[in-house]
């Protein structure tokens, strides 16, 4: 009976320690490298929507172009990706491509070959620009963003119409008054579903970050989690709760539950990607001309720099292909490709060229691929990995009064600085 | 030992004198070692089990509160002590402690309270009784993980069946309008309740068998002494329970205190972990701190020993009396 808690760290140290010095299995044998690619699924493993279908096709089509180099697909869900790749990394089993995590940590860790290796030039320079300084540690860029999506305001019309509304808010004076609206209406309605549990804390809070000219740093790029901005944002917000105006406990709440509200048609106004769409069109309660959406509203008018967030491409050099891997990058950014992506997922492309022939045949997503190069991102701090966690913990606290809003960003505000582990 | 007997048995018979006996000397300390060395074989691999198995994690677990890793499980190098500065500076830790054992007293306490009269209840004989302790045995047989999604989905604000039912009583006014699982006081007391439901069947088991293991004789000696229903039970049930009453405790209090599920699948312990007690407050740390988490299983593995220590004393109390 000893404490299992112990256990727990310990043995996930004890995996560290017992592994040997691992590096990936590629090889080169008989003239043939090959190289391998682990990738988070977007889709739904074991069916034709999987992302293993996705890779795999660009895989053999690299193949027959190129009989040298094999590409080895793996894909992982992506709800279990955090846990099944971490354990991954920490028994030290790295693939030579990653698609999905951010590069920072790597980085540190000295594990990534920089962009440049591993990409030419012109797939560089086609890389929507805003995302790319991203991927920087110290001035180098060791990862390329490879999928994106930008964030808007998704509204009820049915909702807005019963609560006699006549337009969307821009500003968050009117989502206040627009929520206690749809609120008032029978039926137990949700006016704005705030999801800021463990899953997407750190999305919800940036996006009502920005409509008051905050964020999670300053214009240095140092953390200013509780800036003056920041505090005032959570003291709104918490108002919004106490009134009743949100969902119950929006600090449990996940993102996943409030987009499935939403499309179910409880929900007034929620924060949504394209991703939504797909849901709202599964759910089968919401015809198309039954929702719209907006930029987000901010504190004086709307977010003319949305939050837009990124996956991310990252290779590995313990396997030291840098070339195949090189090879392989500028195959898999190719217009179709990423277009193909797009339209499987509602996501949106990485790359200018293929933003711009998506937008021209995909009507739904144009509005999300405009807001795109203004896009506002998240830090790229080499700690923001723990961060990002700590903000997903603890931040919801922050609208449990409108007092707690300076403590809870004060706590994180003394992690985020002090921390580098 | 009857080697070394014989030897010395046979040193001092008539015959050649110390030479000889500095001769044979080294043969039976070899003897002698392989004698000792004789349950090696047997006893080796639980040893090493339990080295590989127990200890080692312990001083890893030692170790690594005393390192910086990264959250890819690379490690920076010696953190000192500042993991467990880090750990006391946290400003919920103080509610984390108290919550832990505000929530081992109470859901043990509890758990014992029903366990005893549900046992007593299951000692009677009556029909359906073979039935009845059958069900009892379901929320122990079930997953925790399954019993507390289960409460959690019957408490959704929107839907749940216990909201449902409440808002049917006119207990919930509004749907949508209060979520118990997100606020402190109530989520905490549905955790309670839930550790209770999965704590008792064990527990009452364990004091069944205790029960019957009382002679039929003394029920009647004190029928004699006409003592009354309540005197019978307090000067002769409980005084020869105490030993099942014991283990089910100590068993219960180290369950209770390890107990991760319940609050982990209800609310992941709340927002800045508000209603986590220690064993989920080092998985929250864990995932943004490795170093920290361990420091906070250091204190935990030193609550266990304590609660063990303790327990020690109070069967050693016990045998004493007896």
């Amino acid at each position: 009976m000893l404490a299992l808690s112990a256990l727990g760290v310990a043995g996930a140290m004890a995996l560290t320690a017992c592994s040997s010095s691992g590096s990936s299995k590629s090889s080169s044998a008989g003239g043939v490298t090959t190289i391998n690619l682990l990738a988070a699924d977007y889709g739904t493993a074991g069916t034709a929507n999987s992302s293993q279908t996705y890779w795999q096709g660009i895989a053999d089509a690299f193949h027959a172009a190129n009989p040298s180099i094999v590409v080895h697909v793996q894909t992982i869900p992506w709800t279990d990706y955090q846990t099944k790749t971490t354990a991954m990394f920490q028994a030290k089993q790295y693939p030579d491509i990653l698609e999905g995590d951010a590069p920072q940590e790597f980085a540190a860790d000295n594990l990534l070959y920089p962009l440049t290796d591993v990409m030419s030039a012109s797939t560089i320079s086609n890389l929507i620009p805003v995302f790319v300084k991203q991927e920087d540690t110290n001035n180098i860029a060791y990862g390329a963003p490879f999928t994106t999506s930008s964030r808007v305001l998704f509204y009820n019309k049915k909702l807005f119409t019963q609560a006699k509304i006549a337009s969307p808010p821009t500003t968050w004076a009117q989502l206040e008054s627009d929520a206690a609206a749809i609120k008032a209406l029978p039926g137990g309605n949700i006016g704005y579903d705030m999801p800021l549990g463990t899953e997407e804390a750190q999305g919800e809070s940036l996006m009502w970050m920005l409509g008051n000219d905050g964020n999670y740093t300053d214009g240095t790029g140092k953390y200013a989690i509780n800036s003056a901005n920041n505090i005032e944002t959570f003291q709104f917000m918490a108002n919004l709760v106490k009134a009743g105006d949100t969902e119950a406990g929006p600090a449990t709440q996940d993102r996943k539950t409030a987009w499935a509200d939403f499309a179910s048609g409880d929900v007034g106004m929620v924060g949504g990607s394209g991703a939504l769409v797909p849901i709202i069109n599964t759910a089968g309660k919401l015809q198309s001309a039954d929702w719209g959406d907006v930029a987000m509203p901010g504190k004086n008018g709307p977010l003319t720099t949305p939050l837009a967030v990124h996956d991310d491409i990252t290779a590995f050099n313990l396997g030291g292909h840098a070339a195949q891997i090189k090879a392989f990058l500028d195959f898999a950014y190719q217009d179709k490709y990423q277009e193909q992506f797009d339209n499987e997922y509602d996501l949106l492309p990485a790359t200018s060229s293929a933003s711009a022939a998506l937008s021209a045949s995909n009507p739904v997503d144009a509005p999300f691929l405009a807001a795109l190069p203004n896009g506002s991102q998240y830090p790229t701090n080499s700690n923001w990995t723990p961060v990002t966690k700590k903000i997903q913990n603890t931040i919801g606290a922050a609208v449990a009064s409108p007092g707690a809003a300076s403590t809870v960003l004060g706590e994180l505000q003394a992690f985020a600085s002090s921390s580098n582990n | 030992m009857t080697q070394t007997t014989h030897a010395d048995a046979l040193e001092s018979a008539p015959g050649p004198g110390r030479p000889r006996r500095g001769q044979r000397r080294p043969e039976s300390q070899l003897r002698r070692l392989a004698r000792a060395l004789e349950p090696v074989p047997w006893v080796a691999p639980a040893t090493v089990l339990i080295l590989f198995v127990v200890i080692w994690p312990v001083i890893a677990m030692f170790q690594t509160s005393g390192q910086s890793f990264d959250s890819m499980g690379f490690n920076h190098g010696s953190a000192g002590w500042s993991n467990f500065t880090k750990l006391f500076d946290e400003q919920v830790l103080d509610g984390v402690l108290i919550r832990t054992v505000i929530w081992v007293v109470v859901v043990v306490g509890v758990t014992m309270l029903v366990s005893l009269g549900v046992a007593q209840l299951f000692n009677k004989q009556f029909p359906g009784r073979r039935v009845a302790r059958w069900a009892l045995i379901a929320p122990w047989a079930a997953s925790v993980v399954m019993t507390a999604i289960v409460f959690k989905w019957m408490l959704d604000p929107n839907n749940g069946a216990i909201t449902v039912l409440a808002h049917d009583l006119g207990i919930v006014k509004q749907y949508n309008a209060t979520n118990w699982l997100s606020e402190q006081v109530p989520a905490f007391c549905w955790e309670m309740f839930v550790a209770v439901f999965v704590s008792v069947p064990f527990t009452t088991y364990a004091l069944l068998a205790g029960l019957q293991a009382v002679p039929a004789e003394v029920y009647e000696a004190a029928k004699l002494d006409g003592a009354s229903v309540w005197r019978t039970y307090w000067s002769v049930t409980l005084p020869l329970l105490r030993p099942a009453l014991l283990v089910a405790m100590l068993i219960n209090v180290m369950n209770v205190f390890n107990s991760f599920p319940i609050i982990y699948e209800m609310n992941g312990g709340n927002a800045n972990s508000s209603d986590a007690t220690s064993t989920i407050f080092m998985y929250t740390t864990s995932q943004s701190s490795i170093g920290e988490a361990a420091a906070m299983s250091v204190v935990n593995f030193g609550f266990i020993i304590v609660i063990v220590l303790l327990f020690l004393r109070a069967s050693k109390w016990n045998s004493a009396e007896d």
